[in-house]
């Protein structure tokens, strides 16, 4: 048998043969990586103020659009959200296309690619310091407010981190809430003697494996040397060597003692929440904004509470982690301008701060008598306002790769592809880049 | 394997070996100098010019500044590209993007070949089973990676590990996405599971594309299924070969959607791809100019594999 016979088939057969000849022709052209392809989106010309919100905002936004629209009538709004990842990805093209909605999502301080300061240094931002309320805004919250002495960012206040968890799985186990690092061990030994796994990690969204070193640190480091942020940025110190390591270290003890649930890396937010919910899990350690998360996932949303995660072993100097929450920003090529300012100084009062803090289970930047606060948080309030919280660390870090670096770092502890030193080593190198 | 072509063709074939259409009525004519309708092609090619190559070809002086995607920028010559050289993370990249390409080209087509042979017999469900092996081709990648990240459950009772405790095999349960070591290979075959079916219908279109008479002529001669397989069957698969070739080396070397959607480039860097490098150096780190160098670095690569494929696969076809 030969492959050289030149039989004559049908033409049919034929047609279907160069059709794939030609495809494959083709293939080799067309297939080539999208990715070099700029897009932007017109946006539409109406009349409309367009805010775009990540999705954590929906609620908050929505309910606060309709207040103002009572006493604006005439003013509309086009409103829409989206995950984090794609609001970044079109309102960075929207940005650098130069139609950036009126109104857009925000992020504090710097660290991040869409966060204040890098937007307000390339001039994209409105200055919004001749508005009242951000004469309110406490000191220690400037950076994540202000550049240069100017007001960019409205954020209702601040989120805490800490251990969410299920009342009845501690109950159950004949256990309270810890107030220090070796109450915290003693808990989780019990709890894991009773079956039940004492800390739900859901380390494959990367977000998440943050929250346990965030939560550590304040303690590790600031307790000790609040300096810490500027010794870094100058360059005398290093996240190897210093009580990161600390805090690293106690992660790792956790996964070593066995009180986290089985295969973190593999496990996801979504399968984090429903094991704190359902009660097969006792705690999570997560930022105060997700509390509406946890309740939606269980019929009984009166058995979560939240503690602040102990990282020392002096409860009355206990220091946390309280990072100001998402928020928004006017862009400084706004055609309505005036108008998103207008609704930005309606979200900067009182009652309106309130609401939105309200709705994501954050503390208001600034409080009166009217003032209320998830119950839930009351344990917080006390160390806020004794001035032993500090910012999420992402928040001062002077480019977007430290925190991606952080995940990275934090997934490779967990899956022992490294150790501590090792850990923080990459993180270090992504430190020393420039933004 | 099916009859002769011409017994489902009522007519007769022409001196040309033409076969007139079935239900005309009459020979199909056909006019010796038609000139071919090129300008029927050009309002596409002009849309693709303007969508696809002008931007694409604009975005190439990116990869020679420090652009962070919104504001100015000042040209750094081939600064990006010599840090990409010392980018560890980027060159682990390569690694995995090789390894996935290979992994998922060799073993779809593995598997689609032998589903086309499978669904190409007389068997009465065949139909039906066209449609349920290429249903997965049709569903949104991310969806697809949505769907297996349930199946990749790492808890005991769940998804894959609880099938896999079911029939008694429970040593074999693993965290799929979260080992490192494995991740990039469940990726793997969820690509795997969504594009076999693509593979087998273009080997489907080649293996109906195969006379019936050298089949049969083989028989005669007396050769076996294996023997008729590999010296009728296989040549002449040739083309379709090339296309599944082209089009699953295209496809694992720019993986983007499923390997974002499913483990995000970790555990650590464990399953990055050099498409979510860049897509990450653009929007996560706004580093515009370094992404656009990764982008052309990645369609430079593609191309080049992609051609030098072409030209060994197309040296190696035959005709019937």
């Amino acid at each position: 048998m030969t492959t050289g016979s030149r039989f004559r088939p049908a033409r049919s057969t034929v047609g279907r043969r160069g059709f794939l000849r030609i495809g494959g022709g083709v293939a080799a052209l067309a297939a080539l990586p999208p990715t070099l392809t700029a897009c932007s989106d017109s946006g539409g010309g109406s009349g409309k103020l367009r805010v775009v919100g990540v999705a954590d905002q929906q609620k908050p936004i929505e309910e606060l659009v309709g207040l103002y629209r009572k006493s604006h009538p005439d003013d509309t709004f086009a409103t829409s959200f989206a995950p984090t990842d794609q609001v970044q990805t079109v309102l960075r093209t929207q940005l650098a296309g130069g139609n950036a909605p009126d109104v857009h999502v925000l992020y504090p301080g710097s660290g991040s690619a869409m966060s204040m300061v890098e937007l307000a240094k390339a001039g994209l931002l409105a200055d919004l310091s001749d508005q009242a309320w951000t004469k309110q805004v406490p000191a220690n919250f400037h950076p994540a407010y202000r550049r240069e002495g100017k007001t960019y960012l409205y954020s209702a206040g601040s989120s805490a981190i800490g251990a969410i968890y299920n009342k009845k799985a501690f109950a159950e186990a004949g256990v309270e809430p810890p107030r220090t690092w070796s109450e915290l061990l003693d808990v989780c030994a019990k709890l894991k003697a009773k079956g039940i796994i004492p800390i739900a990690l859901g380390a494959q969204t990367p977000w998440v494996t943050q929250l346990i070193t965030y939560a550590l640190v304040p303690n590790a480091v600031y307790a000790k040397n609040p300096g810490f942020d500027a010794e870094m940025a100058s360059g005398k110190a290093h996240f190897r060597g210093s009580g990161w390591a600390d805090a690293m270290g106690k992660y790792q003890e956790l996964q070593h003692r066995g009180f986290f649930n089985e295969n973190p890396n593999g496990t996801t937010y979504e399968q984090q929440t429903s094991m704190v919910a359902g009660g097969k899990a006792a705690m999570a350690v997560q930022v105060s904004a997700v509390l509406a998360a946890f309740r939606q996932a269980t019929r009984t949303p009166d058995d979560l509470g939240m503690f602040p995660f102990p990282g020392g072993d002096d409860p009355a100097k206990l220091w946390i982690p309280a990072g100001i929450v998402v928020g928004l920003g006017v862009s400084a090529r706004s055609r309505k301008s005036a108008g998103a300012k207008a609704f930005i100084d309606f979200l900067g009062k009182q009652e309106n701060v309130d609401r939105w803090a309200q709705s994501v289970a954050a503390i208001p930047f600034k409080r009166n008598a009217s003032t209320r606060i998830d119950p839930v948080l009351s344990g917080f309030l006390p160390i806020i306002d004794d001035n032993r919280a500090v910012p999420f660390m992402d928040q001062s870090w002077p480019n977007a790769e430290v925190q991606p670096a952080h995940f990275a770092a934090v997934q490779n502890l967990l899956a022992g592809k490294t150790d501590v030193d090792g850990a923080l080593g990459q993180m270090d190198e992504a430190y020393g880049k420039k933004s | 394997m099916t009859s002769t072509p011409q017994k489902t063709v009522p007519g007769v074939v022409t001196e040309a070996g033409d076969v007139p259409r079935p239900g005309r009525g009459r020979p199909a004519r056909r006019r010796d100098h038609t000139v071919p309708p090129w300008l029927f092609v050009v309002p596409a090619l002009v849309v693709y010019a303007v969508v696809v190559l002008y931007p694409s070809l604009a975005g190439v002086m990116y990869a020679f500044t420090d652009w962070s995607g919104i504001g100015g920028f000042s040209f750094t010559g081939t600064d990006n590209f010599r840090a990409l050289l010392d980018d560890s993370r980027a060159l682990e990249s390569v690694t995995n993007t090789l390894l996935l390409t290979i992994a998922v080209v060799v073993v779809q087509n593995g598997i689609g070949l032998l589903l086309a042979l499978g669904v190409h017999t007389n068997i009465k469900s065949r139909a039906v089973l066209r449609l349920i092996f290429f249903a997965p081709a049709v569903v949104s990648p991310v969806m697809v990676a949505i769907l297996w990240k349930y199946v990749y459950n790492p808890e005991n009772g769940a998804g894959l590990n609880g099938l896999l405790g079911a029939v008694g095999l429970g040593g074999l349960r693993q965290d799929w996405l979260g080992n490192p070591s494995l991740a990039l290979w469940s990726v793997a075959a969820m690509v795997v599971w969504q594009y076999a079916g693509y593979s087998m219908v273009v080997f489907l279109a080649g293996l109906q594309g195969v006379p019936a008479e050298l089949h049969e002529a083989a028989r005669i001669d007396g050769a076996g299924s294996w023997q008729r397989f590999r010296y009728v069957t296989w040549p002449l698969l040739a083309p379709a070969l090339t296309i599944n070739l082209m089009l699953s080396t295209i496809g694992g070397l720019k993986l983007f959607d499923q390997v974002y959607a499913a483990t995000n480039g970790g555990p650590g860097t464990s399953s990055e791809t050099l498409s979510t490098v860049l897509y990450k150096e653009a929007f996560v780190y706004g580093k515009f100019g370094y992404s656009t160098a990764v982008a052309l670095v990645l369609a430079l690569f593609v191309a080049a594999v992609s051609l030098v494929q072409l030209r060994y696969l197309r040296a190696r076809e035959v005709t019937a």
